[in-house]
């Protein structure tokens, strides 16, 4: 990956390469700071059951995040990230209730294979992040302006999704073992949400770094004018970027009423918030441009060992808060020197 | 000198349209503002007061869309076409003092329910009435269930300490049901000669997949310590619930008791799986039917009286000059949560 310093500490270790290693690798040490910290202070923490429990949830955070990553390095942003996650999570939880459940939302919903309610979330994120797309490089409404428009939008067509006749809107629950499986269930020794997350993560690798879809989403970012002058198509690409995104999105609300065992119209409220200052925290420039996965994974990872752990360590609702905010803040700031020490 | 006459033959064919308008209403009829419909719970309850007028009397139902001045010229609506009796779910309960006004110059009597003004605004005039739920009953109602079964399963007492150690999911704090539910749940186990201990406090927002992830970090912090699980509502109450699944409770004769509250179909499905140990109702039938009752009775000049519960003062004692019908919530567990299935 994009790394321009890589071999000038790499020879001798002295005071200085460490602190420019310290500098370079800021953010992850600041992740591993934390751990290490509440580890110490609670020994609850460390064991092997939270941490599987940190990156079970981080699954579904870094699927959102990566998705807000690509948009954020186009040099977009993506609002309807969280309602997006919602529309998915309800659109698949409603496919998946139990035959036997009392409430279904589809009183007759025939016995359908598990991948339908799946791919039904992924399609329904899909389809948003088209509009998306389509909004922003054919209409030229501004990514800010588009998504916030969609991000309304969808969190109207979620709540009358579930709002049927004669029950009204409600809490949708029931869900089949085979679905929920997909949450809480294991391959082997390693947990499902987890797996998934990996390939996806490998798959967005791959897309960012090696294709020329992920070249032409950095050059975008980087210089709008220099894309397009070198032959870029930025509306092809752009309404790609945004589609991919809007699956991931809704693969994340798959997963998401997949581990909690059901969904209502309130899932993914303000995740596009928790996934976009989890790509900042990671390296992600908010300018465009910039930005890894590896970063984005780093981020979502200190989002949610702070979210664990400050409730392990019994902190008040509101100090987490504060904690949080705190937190967020220093580790931009530290890793920023990165960047700064350049000129 | 024509146009006084022209004036006058003005003034009288508007007095006598106006007259006969009010010779037309001479049957009684309710005027029916809910403050907003796609609210769940307010939806059942105007089901029911429709239900119930149906056939005895007429009803104008309008939607007040969360908006205060919007009611008040519903009200003025419901007034001019001399409704004989009012009955208003307020926007903003701390308004209800122009209400009340309005309906006092007409002399038209006002059943105000669900949203309850202060006390202060209740005493203004003899004619206005409120029905609701008393929301510390939801909290004494959820001790009650967990003393009941604290005292009939000795080992639930897992450290055999006689002391009852517990963790409390809270809804939105600054919400006043959240900090009823909290307070008078724990009250209620202490009224019943059980010592507490609270392990654990926090608030996931009424939200299920906070719940979840709040309680799969109390677990860490308190592995094998929690012996009762309280939550403000049946979304968290199910989120805690699938933490525990993952932690390995509910099966192989692991299992812990959780309570919550509102009755949602997942919450009931829940009780039927033995996976929750006991909701509260906020029963909406029984609020709609007591409202309706009231309404009908003033409108027709019929004895006030409420076979839901009796005329109460504002702190529940039951006196025949009080203006208040406190509608009982109702405990839901495996015994009878089947009366409360959809039909």
């Amino acid at each position: 990956m994009k790394n321009p310093a890589s071999t000038s500490w790499s020879k001798r270790i002295n005071a200085r390469s460490i602190r420019e290693f310290a500098t370079k690798n800021a953010i992850i040490l600041v992740l591993a700071a934390l751990v290490l910290v509440i580890g110490i202070v609670k020994n609850g923490f460390l064991t092997p059951d939270n941490l599987v429990n940190i990156m079970r949830i981080s699954s579904v955070r870094l699927i959102i995040a990566l998705g807000a990553a690509g948009v954020l390095i186009s040099g977009g942003v993506d609002l309807s990230a969280g309602r997006t996650v919602g529309l998915a999570a309800v659109v698949a939880a409603s496919l998946a209730q139990r035959p036997d459940y009392a409430s279904k939302i589809f009183p007759n919903l025939p016995y359908m294979w598990v991948i339908v309610p799946i791919l039904a979330g992924i399609a329904a994120g899909l389809l948003v992040g088209i509009i998306n797309g389509l909004a922003i490089a054919y209409l030229k409404v501004p990514p800010f302006i588009a998504t916030l428009g969609t991000m309304v939008i969808v969190w109207g067509a979620a709540s009358l999704y579930v709002d049927r006749p004669p029950l009204g809107a409600q809490p949708i629950g029931g869900l089949r073992t085979d679905f929920t499986n997909l949450g809480t269930g294991s391959v082997g020794f390693m947990p499902t949400i987890i797996l998934i997350a990996l390939i996806v993560y490998c798959i967005y690798w791959v897309m960012l770094n090696k294709t020329q879809l992920g070249k032409n989403i950095y050059a975008i970012g980087g210089n709008l004018n220099a894309a397009i002058v070198s032959g870029v198509n930025v509306k092809k690409n752009l309404v790609t970027l945004y589609a991919i995104a809007g699956m991931l999105y809704g693969l994340g609300g798959v997963l998401l009423s997949a581990r909690s065992g059901g969904a209502t119209n309130n899932y993914g409220q303000s995740y596009e918030l928790d996934a976009i200052a989890a790509s900042v925290i990671g390296g992600v420039s908010n300018m465009g441009g910039i930005g890894t996965v590896a970063g984005v994974l780093t981020g979502v990872l200190i989002f949610e060992v702070l979210n664990n752990g400050l409730v392990v360590l019994g902190i008040s609702a509101y100090w987490q808060q504060v904690v949080k905010g705190v937190i967020i803040v220093a580790a931009v700031a530290v890793d920023i020197r990165k960047y700064s020490k350049k000129r | 000198m024509k146009k006084i006459v022209m004036l006058f033959l003005v003034a009288a064919l508007v007095l006598s349209v106006g007259g006969c308008a009010k010779k037309a209403v001479v049957t009684p009829k309710i005027g029916v503002a809910i403050y907003k419909f796609d609210d769940t719970f307010m939806s059942y309850v105007r089901n029911q007061i429709q239900s119930a007028a149906n056939g005895k009397i007429l009803l104008s139902v309008q939607d007040s869309q969360y908006d205060q001045p919007k009611q008040n010229d519903q009200v003025d609506q419901f007034l001019v076409e001399g409704d004989t009796a009012l009955a208003i779910n307020m926007v903003d309960p701390s308004a209800v003092s122009v209400i009340i006004d309005k309906c006092k110059t007409k002399n038209v009597p006002l059943v105000l329910f669900n949203r309850e003004p202060v006390a202060a605004d209740m005493a203004a005039w003899d004619k206005v009435y409120y029905v609701g739920a008393k929301a510390q009953q939801s909290g004494t109602y959820q001790g009650e269930i967990v003393a009941e079964y604290w005292k009939a399963h000795p080992e639930a007492d897992l450290n055999k300490d006689g002391i009852l150690q517990y963790v409390m999911l809270m809804g939105d704090p600054s919400n006043t049901d959240a900090k009823y539910r909290t307070e008078f749940s724990i009250k209620a186990i202490e009224a019943a000669g059980i010592k507490v201990q609270k392990l654990a406090e926090d608030t996931a927002m009424w939200d299920r997949v906070k719940g979840q992830e709040k309680m799969a970090a109390f677990l860490t912090a308190n592995a094998g310590k929690i012996e009762v699980v309280l939550a403000n509502n049946d979304d968290m109450g199910l989120g805690a619930i699938e933490a525990l699944k993952a932690a390995g409770y509910f099966k192989n004769g692991k299992y812990m008791p959780v309570v919550s509250v509102d009755a949602t179909p997942p919450a009931l499905d829940a009780l039927a799986q033995g996976t929750l140990l006991g909701t509260v109702l906020n029963d909406a039938v029984k609020q709609g039917q007591a409202t309706f009752d009231l309404a009908y009775a003033l409108a027709t000049g019929a004895e006030v009286k409420s076979d839901v519960a009796p005329l109460a003062l504002a702190d529940g004692t039951v006196d025949s000059t009080g203006k208040y019908i406190w509608v009982p919530y109702v405990k839901v567990t495996k015994d009878n949560y089947k009366d409360f299935l959809a039909k």
